[in-house]
């Protein structure tokens, strides 16, 4: 094995420990102090808003950017949409992992977006 | 006599049991996930055990996928994790009498579902093993549930064809689980500040605008809570 895979490997496991202490500090916080502390109630009101802005944050860019510039008609942003559409109407998990990635597929291989 | 053990685990099975049906497809998608920015099967599993943080886990796998900066990496896990902060602060005199070792298993296995359907139900009661069988059985079954459904995708994946596009499929998980937050005005106004300054703020070194973007989300968050409260109590 060569040496830069070998560091690879190990930058890996180290980054996947890295997320992993997140999940213990995090879950953990009060639990583990294990006496009766109190989040201020502003910072607990402000932490709410911390997923819908991360998931957004993460999400968003892949949609809305195809390559370097904005696109409003790329493949994604259109499976993106449907993804919405389907998530928001039907509560079956599985639905818009299927209509999502076929919609994708189809515009890319089909049409050849 | 059955012990009240028991009767924990047996009300807190039958109360999680429907909602663990719907952790089914989320468990193999992360498999796929992983897979498909190239993590082996070894790293893969590693991840689900290490980590076991659905979200946190979709959420920087394309940030470890483009070889994004490793304080990049942790403090966007940190922010898709700080829900559980709360969730902990909540739950933590629950298991206020319990050992170390008790709390530490607690609060790996401290899981949105478990969290949703048990908080209430576990605040309220004040037999120390009712509460122990009700939390930890379920959350084992989850984790079991979790790893299980996990290797199905890590080694599923290899089935698909590899130009289907399969790192999509982690854009599409975490737009689905952005959905149900969006009841209330105040997080519509954090996601879309969050995901619009994300792309704006893109061309900034070592990928800070997302960083910053998320930090615009949750302070516009916030302002929007206030000026609709103020509005409303006026």
């Amino acid at each position: 094995m060569s040496e830069a895979v070998m560091s690879e490997g190990l930058w890996l496991w180290l980054t996947l420990l890295a997320i992993g202490s997140t999940t213990i500090m995090t879950r953990g916080s009060f639990i583990l102090a294990g006496e009766k502390g109190r989040l201020p109630p502003a910072l607990q009101r402000a932490l709410r808003y911390a997923p819908a802005a991360a998931l957004s944050a993460l999400v968003m860019p892949d949609l809305l950017l195809d390559g370097a510039g904005f696109d409003p008609f790329n493949p994604k942003l259109a499976a993106g949409l449907v993804v919405i559409v389907v998530a928001t109407r039907w509560r079956n998990p599985w639905l818009p992992f299927i209509l999502g990635m076929g919609v994708l597929l189809v515009l890319r291989k089909g049409a050849g977006w | 006599m059955e012990s009240s053990f028991r009767r924990g685990a047996r009300e807190g099975m039958r109360d999680f049991l429907p909602l663990s049906v719907g952790l089914v497809p989320w468990a193999m998608v992360t498999g796929i996930a992983m897979r498909s920015i190239g993590m082996s099967p070894l790293e893969a599993m590693g991840m689900n055990l290490l980590v076991y943080a659905g979200t946190a886990q979709l959420g920087t796998l394309p940030l470890i996928g483009s070889g994004a900066t490793l304080w990049l990496i942790f403090l966007t896990a940190m922010v898709l994790n700080l829900r559980f902060v709360i969730f902990s602060a909540t739950l933590a005199p629950v298991f206020h009498d319990h050992r170390f070792m008790r709390r530490l298993a607690s609060s790996y296995l401290l899981v949105d579902g478990m969290f949703a359907v048990g908080a209430d139900k576990l605040q309220r009661s004040d037999d120390p093993h009712w509460r122990w069988g009700y939390y930890i059985v379920p959350s084992v079954y989850c984790w079991l549930l979790w790893q299980l459904c996990g290797i199905v995708g890590v080694f599923g994946a290899a089935v698909i064809p590899q130009d289907w596009s399969l790192e999509f499929m982690t854009t599409i998980a975490l737009t689905v689980m952005m959905i149900p937050m969006l009841r209330e005005r105040p997080m519509w106004v954090a996601a879309l500040v969050g995901g619009l300054g994300a792309v704006l703020l893109r061309e900034l070194p070592l990928r800070l605008g997302l960083i910053a973007g998320i930090a615009l989300g949750i302070a516009a968050g916030f302002v929007a809570e206030r000026a609709l409260s103020g509005r409303a109590s006026r």
